[in-house]
């Protein structure tokens, strides 16, 4: 079981690469914000859906969770946001490798101290190897 | 400024972990489904306010763009759906590298291929090493959490 969410997390990567692509070209003819306005307006259709048909949750939590957890669409839209103004200044290149630090370190630093809700566990010497292993990674590709 | 900006990207990036955190969070309580709804629903709201007042473009062009480049909205809910579920199985740090590997590696085919009209970039033997230093490191994480669940066991 625990084999397959690492397969499943792979997979989300590769979907995020096409999807950046293929809105890399709709961006040009639509404009940058209209394009992550159209993939949330498509995503709300779709997971709406979803959830009228296979949601087996309790969308009502949404009312009884702390505040702080409702913040994930923001942060979100933060990122985009950031990627768009970003990348005229300092280019694609640089923009991707900045973000996959900045990713790599804070994930380390979040589940270091359980942060935001997550299980703590500590940062152990292997982890520590992964990070740097990506970071040789990034460097060898650009 | 530049640096300035490249600061700033850094800040895309926590941005981009602490998401996944919080989804992790959230999910455990309201289900994976209705978490990802949840986001895009907001996410839209948001979008909605920034299109109204900075927006330079024209949303209705959507209806003649064609629908091989609109199919990528699939993509980016996928994208969602599947890390909402990976996050809570093997954690925040784990999800990450394994993401960012797939991302890397369809990155390289794309270049390789100059699918999606992208510039031809040849997959050569520098690209390559840094594939197998990705494997290297999502097997580091995996023998990593498997020891940090052994200690928390014990």
């Amino acid at each position: 079981m625990r084999y397959l969410a690492y397969i499943l997390a792979v997979l989300a990567g590769t979907a995020l690469s096409f999807e950046s692509a293929i809105y890399g070209q709709l961006g040009e003819t639509i404009g940058e914000l209209e394009t992550s306005f159209y993939n949330f307006f498509m995503g709300t259709l779709i997971m709406g859906l979803l959830w009228l048909f296979f949601g087996k949750g309790k969308l009502s939590y949404t009312m009884e969770a702390p505040k702080w957890s409702l913040l994930g669409g923001i942060l979100g839209v933060v990122y985009l946001t950031a990627i768009v103004i970003s990348v005229p200044f300092v280019g694609v290149g640089i923009t991707m490798v900045t973000v996959i630090i900045g990713q790599l370190i804070m994930s380390m630093v979040i589940e270091h101290f359980g942060w935001l809700g997550i299980q703590q566990t500590k940062i152990n010497k292997e982890k520590v190897f992964a990070v740097i292993s990506m970071i040789i990674a990034l460097i060898l590709i650009n | 400024m530049d640096i300035l900006m490249i600061l700033f990207t850094l800040l895309a990036g926590i941005t981009l972990s602490a998401q996944s955190s919080v989804h992790g969070t959230f999910s455990r309580k309201a289900g994976t489904i209705e978490t990802t709804f949840l986001t895009m629903l907001t996410g839209l709201v948001f979008l909605t306010i920034i299109i109204i007042f900075f927006g330079q473009g024209n949303v209705l062009r959507i209806l003649s763009a064609p629908v091989w480049q609109l199919s990528a909205a699939f993509l980016g809910t996928a994208f969602l759906l599947l890390s909402v579920i990976a996050v809570p199985r093997i954690g925040v740090i784990a999800t990450n590298v394994a993401v960012i590997s797939g991302q890397l590696s369809i990155s390289m085919i794309i270049d390789h291929f100059g699918w999606f009209d992208s510039l031809v970039i040849p997959l050569d033997w520098k690209r390559l090493v840094a594939l197998l230093f990705m494997i290297i490191a999502i097997y580091f994480i995996y023998r990593g959490n498997k020891r940090s669940n052994m200690e928390t066991n014990s």
